[in-house]
């Protein structure tokens, strides 16, 4: 099918961006090759590179924004597998936003892992692993066409199971990293049934072709977006595909940081946003995304209030904030899902990394009934994260007001009520979960010389909490550790953003609504007899309401004279399905796992052995019978021989005499 | 001419040669194998359009002694030469002599398929490339009986082989044939017979379901280098037949029978991925993969699409190349720890972090993993089959992509994750010679995988005419 | 038919020829004694030969004395390898009788 190309994008020849895309691989290779000679340079040496990576962001930021003549941003050709796969590099607006994240956050999570990581065994292939996964990433953002989006979205994958499972000798942490890839390959082939529908009908896998051939696509438009979201859902974290990212959190908090709640779990939001042509061409894919994300963003706010590992509190609080995202940009807010990405990277870059401060001074503790009155002792990061919780919660002034209000008022906006009341609901259970945590963790009396059994731990070593001996510290104790600041400064840092990102979003004359002019098409919108001050109000309401009932369960006066025996009854008063997150991992494996493993099982015990071999020796055994048979002839008597030799002679003649009549 | 002879003659002599020298002396003995493999390589790298012909038989049909490259053929040679060469390399077993003299004689062997342009050649060395693998599994198997039961499956279908390369050479006047499309069609009589004989010799050598089971045994029995060889090249035999000798000269019954070749192809493809997901033993989980994988190519190449056949090629290069580096890898560990059994084995990768390494690329290759060389094939295949129609087919072929995942990963994490077996005091990493042996293939696949490019420019219209190409 | 090449009829020479044959088969198949059955099947190959040249007269063709030779000589070759078999059979077992070899007994 003969058509010309279209390139989204400046052609030209941009070195700055191969630079960007190429160091940190080449830092991963340098780490991966040279470990055991770089040592602990190993750490600065990546961060170095991905600081690298983030000026050199920074400076194509001109040309990302360029326009000219309808193209828009700088694009580079690759070369080509085969006719039609054409590969290359785009950096328009939308890749410049998330490769400001990826390796601006990136940078300052990497300087944190100096510290949080010091000490390691592995150190210096932690640092390939996480430039690995920088360059993975930007792979997925920067590629200019759906093809090169999967090599990214696998490879990011990939980056994620080695670092989630990089303590391997821990079981658990094997087994999640295990989940997780799994979950994330049905993604892919998610992905990879949209591009062989995308392929058959457009001949190319190029956004250009694909976007100027929307039409094309006929009645495979649905699919091909199903086949897309199914990817987005898993890489991040859409029910029912969710279940892989709790369990994530076994890996280092750093990768925690980065990869599972502020880069690789957007990339759903990513991948909606970039094909925002197929998508608000598919009203029913719209509202599939946009319903998929109210489910997520109302069930992890629910799962989140009943989590006792900080960890997991941030990680199901993680996967209802991109449901936000994945709602926003299903219902057609794609300015405000994109925007609730970039200041959702921030603060919740910022929570982790303030939680794997506690961690990290606790020894591993990660179960926040064993903290409590942390404020006097950490005052730091009791600040770190309460700035993150109050812009998570989106009260005004704080980040999150911006992009989280702009997401819920435009699902009313775009005609979706139910979701805006869905995303109000949750907005009051996220600030009741994120305040339960704050206040458990920070208040009262630090709890940790207390009896687990009194705190309603039931099994220690299986409450989420790591094994007592983590391989990470302690072995190389006389070695000099990395100071205190090289963890601190990043989190300060990232305090800035948190707090004030969403100032950029303000306003309709604010230079953000000016770069997403160029990249989406306002969508349609509906009366809302709502004003967008009143949803706000609403919002404002309910996360009080949230804040008040955490304060009067858990920082009121009589909460904390009786900590420890409240903790006790919540944990142990916990009802079933919650502590079971819905039973959404017993569901997986009745539904998947077990028919899997039982099919395999039939398969190679039974049919393999029995009947396919069972046939063969069938006809095996069929000629031994018939050998049986002729050995009877067989006498070893010479005249016995002969008279048969006499005996077909005589038949012969017979014939001859008879049957043709001599 | 030369090179050909190179090719398919310099290892057979050279492998006959090697029992001549003294049994004793390993080194010697590998090093000359080293040498002759590396020649051949390095043959296989300069072969392009040469071709070879000697005259042999004028009645009942004309055949001729006639080797020459094709776009498919060269590529699965310098595959052959390539996994030979890192086999003898790796091989470390007793009586070394005789084993790469073994090794050089099955290249030669299966150089003669790969390479020959007659039938009754094929054939011939069809039948020839049994011995080698044949004698290594008497001579280093576990149980005698897998070695006559790999003997039996593969004889009936080189039984079945030569018949119909009669049959074809009677039918048509001369079996001089291949890569030659669009001969004199042989009608409707005599085709669907002569093929389904050719079939059932593909299918049971690649193989497909249900003619499978003679393969786990195989491959888990014979000794590592070897089956990297078998399991890498041997198995694309019967593959390359479907492409050389069904679509180009056959291609009505080859259409005749589409619907059967993709059942069976769809049905290997679930079968072999369900049982890899419960084997306890290593060697047999990458068997029952490679049922899995090849019965996709099967698909593809059923489906009678340019690009599928583009990508049909990648996916049989990659699957040599991740097959090899998997059963190399394997062999290495069952050398030190004197088990393949999951169960018995675990956290490897904090001693072997080498051994570890080569091994998780090749699991990920075999998994798909984008970026190396498994994942475009795939793509391209399935993208191909999706293209020419088959909208189910290529549905069912993404299952397979997941339960890869599990089982690759089962594999790879039950081996080298987890807490530490210490019932083997140390832990000897990979050697210098094992990494030479196993570097070249992992380059190779991380090389295609970015740009599988010079994989895909062959000539589709040597095996099939473009009027018979689905769009 | 000329009858003046040949005095007898042939009939006689096929009736004496088929006698000769059959009294061979009999040999063969009733006697237990290996050398008796080497000399019977002397039997059956001297009757072919009777009728080979018999005939050969009839028809005037030398082809038939051809044969003749050939079963000569065949018949020398089979009676050598028959007795050499006899005589090691006999080193064995000291008595010979082909009911008591059945080595081929399957």
């Amino acid at each position: 099918m003969p058509f010309a190309h279209h390139v989204m994008g400046v052609e030209g020849a941009y070195p700055l961006l191969y630079a960007v895309w190429l160091l940190p691989f080449a830092g991963a290779v340098a780490c991966w090759a040279f470990g055991p000679q770089l040592r602990r340079l190993a750490g600065p040496l990546a961060s170095a590179v991905i600081g690298a990576a983030f000026a050199g962001t920074l400076l194509m930021w001109g040309f990302a924004t360029q326009s000219v003549g309808g193209a828009l941003g700088a694009h580079v050709s690759l070369g080509a597998w085969t006719r039609g796969f054409d590969f290359g590099l785009l950096m328009d607006p939308l890749a410049l936003i998330w490769c400001i994240i990826i390796t601006g956050v990136g940078f300052l999570i990497h300087v944190y892992s100096i510290g949080y990581m010091d000490g390691d065994r592995a150190y210096a292939r932690f640092f390939a692993y996480m430039n690995f996964f920088v360059f993975a990433m930007l792979t997925l953002v920067l590629s200019d066409n759906v093809v090169g989006l999967l090599v990214g979205w696998g490879l990011v994958g990939l980056a994620s199971y080695l670092l989630i499972g990089f303590w391997f000798e821990r079981p658990s942490a094997v087994a999640a990293a295990r989940k997780a890839f799994v979950i994330n390959v049905v993604g892919d082939v998610g992905m990879m049934f949209a591009i062989f529908a995308i392929y058959a009908h457009v001949g190319s896998i190029g956004y250009g072709d694909i976007f100027a051939n929307v039409p094309a696509l006929g009645g495979a438009l649905f699919l091909i977006c199903v086949g897309l979201f199914i990817g987005a859902a898993a890489k991040s974290a859409q029910v029912p595909l969710h279940t892989w990212l709790p369990d994530a959190m076994e890996g280092p908090t750093p990768v925690s940081a980065l990869i599972h709640a502020a880069t690789m779990v957007t990339a759903g939001v990513y991948l909606v946003a970039r094909f925002w042509p197929l998508f608000s061409s598919s009203p029913d894919a719209q509202e599939l995304v946009a319903t998929i994300g109210g489910i997520t963003a109302l069930l992890g706010a629910i799962l989140g209030t009943a989590q006792w590992d900080i960890k997991r509190i941030l990680a199901y609080s993680t996967m209802s904030q991109i449901g936000y995202m994945i709602m926003g940009v299903g219902v057609g807010a794609y300015e405000g899902g994109v925007s609730h990405f970039f200041t959702h990277a921030f603060f919740k870059a910022q929570l982790f990394l303030g939680s794997g401060l506690i961690i990290h001074a606790l020894h591993n503790e990660q179960d926040i009934r064993r903290m409590g009155g942390l404020r006097a002792r950490m005052p730091f990061a009791f600040w770190a994260m309460t700035l993150g919780v109050l812009a998570i919660c989106g009260i005004p002034g704080f980040s999150a007001f911006f992009s989280k209000d702009a997401i819920i008022y435009g699902a009313l906006r775009h005609g979706h009520p139910w979701l805006f009341w869905t995303g109000i609901v949750t907005a009051g259970i996220t600030a009741y979960y994120m305040f339960r945590m704050l206040f458990v963790t920070f208040l009262g009396e630090y709890r940790g010389d207390v009896d687990p059994s009194d705190l309603g731990i039931r099994h220690p070593e299986l409450a989420g909490t790591p094994l007592p001996a983590a391989p990470s510290h302690g072995e190389s104790a006389e070695e000099p550790h990395a100071p205190a600041w090289i963890m601190e400064a990043p989190v300060a840092i990232l305090m800035v953003p948190s707090v004030f990102a969403g100032w950029l979003l303000f306003g309709e004359r604010s230079p953000w609504h000016a770069f997403f002019a160029q990249q989406f098409r306002p969508e349609a919108t509906v009366a809302t007899g709502i004003p967008e001050l009143a949803a706000s109000a609403i919002v404002l309401v309910m996360v009080l309401a949230g804040i008040g009932i955490a304060y009067y369960r858990y920082a009121s006066k009589p909460a904390l004279e009786n900590a420890t025996g409240r903790l006790q009854q919540e944990s142990v008063h916990m009802p079933a399905a919650l502590s079971a997150a819905f039973y959404f991992d017993t569901a997986l494996d009745i539904l998947f796992v077990k028919p899997a493993q039982g099919l395999g099982t039939v398969f190679g015990r039974w049919v393999d052995p029995k009947v396919i071999d069972g046939a063969v020796r069938e006809i095996v055994l069929s000629c031994r019978w018939l050998g049986h048979l002729f050995r009877s002839f067989e006498t070893g008597l010479v005249r016995a021989y002969a008279l048969i030799v006499v005996f077909g002679a005589a038949c012969f003649l017979a014939y001859y005499a008879f049957a043709r009549g001599l | 001419m030369m090179v050909l002879l190179a090719l398919v003659v310099l290892p057979i002599a050279a492998g006959f040669a090697l029992y001549a020298l003294p049994r004793a002396d390993r080194t010697l003995a590998k090093g000359i194998a080293t040498g002759v493999a590396a020649v051949t390589f390095l043959a296989g790298i300069a072969l392009r359009d040469q071709s070879m012909s000697v005259r042999w038989l004028a009645r009942p049909f004309t055949a001729a002694f006639h080797f020459a490259d094709d776009g498919i053929g060269f590529w699965i040679a310098l595959l052959l030469a390539l996994c030979t060469l890192c086999a003898v390399l790796a091989a470390n077993v007793p009586r070394l002599r005789d084993f790469l003299a073994l090794m050089l004689l099955l290249e030669g062997a299966m150089m003669g398929v790969f390479l020959a342009r007659d039938l009754l050649v094929f054939a011939l060395f069809w039948d020839l490339m049994l011995v080698p693998v044949f004698l290594g599994l008497l001579g280093w198997g576990e149980h005698p009986s897998t070695a006559w039961r790999y003997l039996i499956y593969n004889f009936a279908g080189g039984l079945t082989l030569l018949l119909s390369t009669a049959a074809f050479g009677v039918a048509f006047g001369s079996t001089d044939v291949i890569g030659r499309s669009g001969l004199a069609h042989l009608g409707y009589i005599w085709g669907p017979w002569i093929f389904a004989g050719f079939a059932f010799a593909f299918l049971v050598k690649t193989p497909i379901w249900p003619l499978h089971t003679w393969m786990p045994p195989t491959y888990s029995d014979t000794p590592p280098p070897m089956v990297a060889v078998v399991s890498a090249v041997q198995s694309k035999a019967g593959l390359y037949g479907f492409i050389v000798v069904g679509m180009a000269l056959l291609p009505e019954a080859m259409h005749a029978a589409t619907y059967v070749m993709l059942w069976l192809g769809l049905i290997s493809l679930l079968y072999g991925g369900f049982v890899a997901l419960v084997q306890t033993d290593a060697k047999r989980i990458v068997a029952y993969s490679s049922l899995s994988h090849l019965g996709l190519i099967l698909v593809a190449i059923f489906s009678f699409n340019a690009l599928a056949l583009r990508g049909a090629l990648i996916y049989v290069i990659a699957h040599g190349l991740f097959n090899a580096v998997l059963f190399l890898v394997l062999g290495f560990i069952e050398e030190r720890e004197e088990t393949r059994s999951l169960p018995r084995l675990g956290g490897l990768a904090r001693a072997n972090p080498k051994i570890a390494g080569a091994f998780a690329i090749g699991a990920l290759a075999a998994l798909g993993l984008p970026g190396l060389i498994g994942f475009a094939g795939e793509l391209i295949m399935l993208t191909g089959i999706f293209s020419a129609g088959y909208f189910w087919p290529a549905l069912i072929a993404l299952v397979p992509i997941v339960l890869a995942a599990a089982y690759m990963l089962r594999l790879f994490q039950d081996i080298m994750q987890g807490p530490e077996i210490p019932d083997v005091p140390i832990r000897r990493d990979l050697t210098l010679i094992e990494g030479l042996a196993v570097a070249p293939l992992v380059l190779a696949m991380v090389f295609f995988g970015v740009n599988p490019h010079a994989l895909t420019t062959f000539d589709t219209t040597l095996y099939v005419s473009a009027s018979e190409l689905a769009p | 038919m000329n009858s003046a090449l040949l005095p007898v009829s042939l009939m006689s020479y096929v009736g004496l020829s088929a006698v000769i044959f059959f009294i061979g088969v009999g040999g063969v198949l009733l006697r237990r004694n290996p050398l008796i059955i080497l000399m019977s099947i002397e039997l059956m190959w001297n009757s072919a030969n009777l009728l080979f040249l018999a005939f050969a007269r009839v028809w005037l063709n030398n082809a038939g004395h051809i044969f003749a030779f050939l079963v000569i000589t065949v018949a020398a070759a089979e009676a050598a390898i028959g007795l050499a078999i006899v005589v090691v059979v006999f080193r064995r077992t000291h008595h010979v009788d082909v009911d008591d070899v059945r080595l081929l007994k399957g």
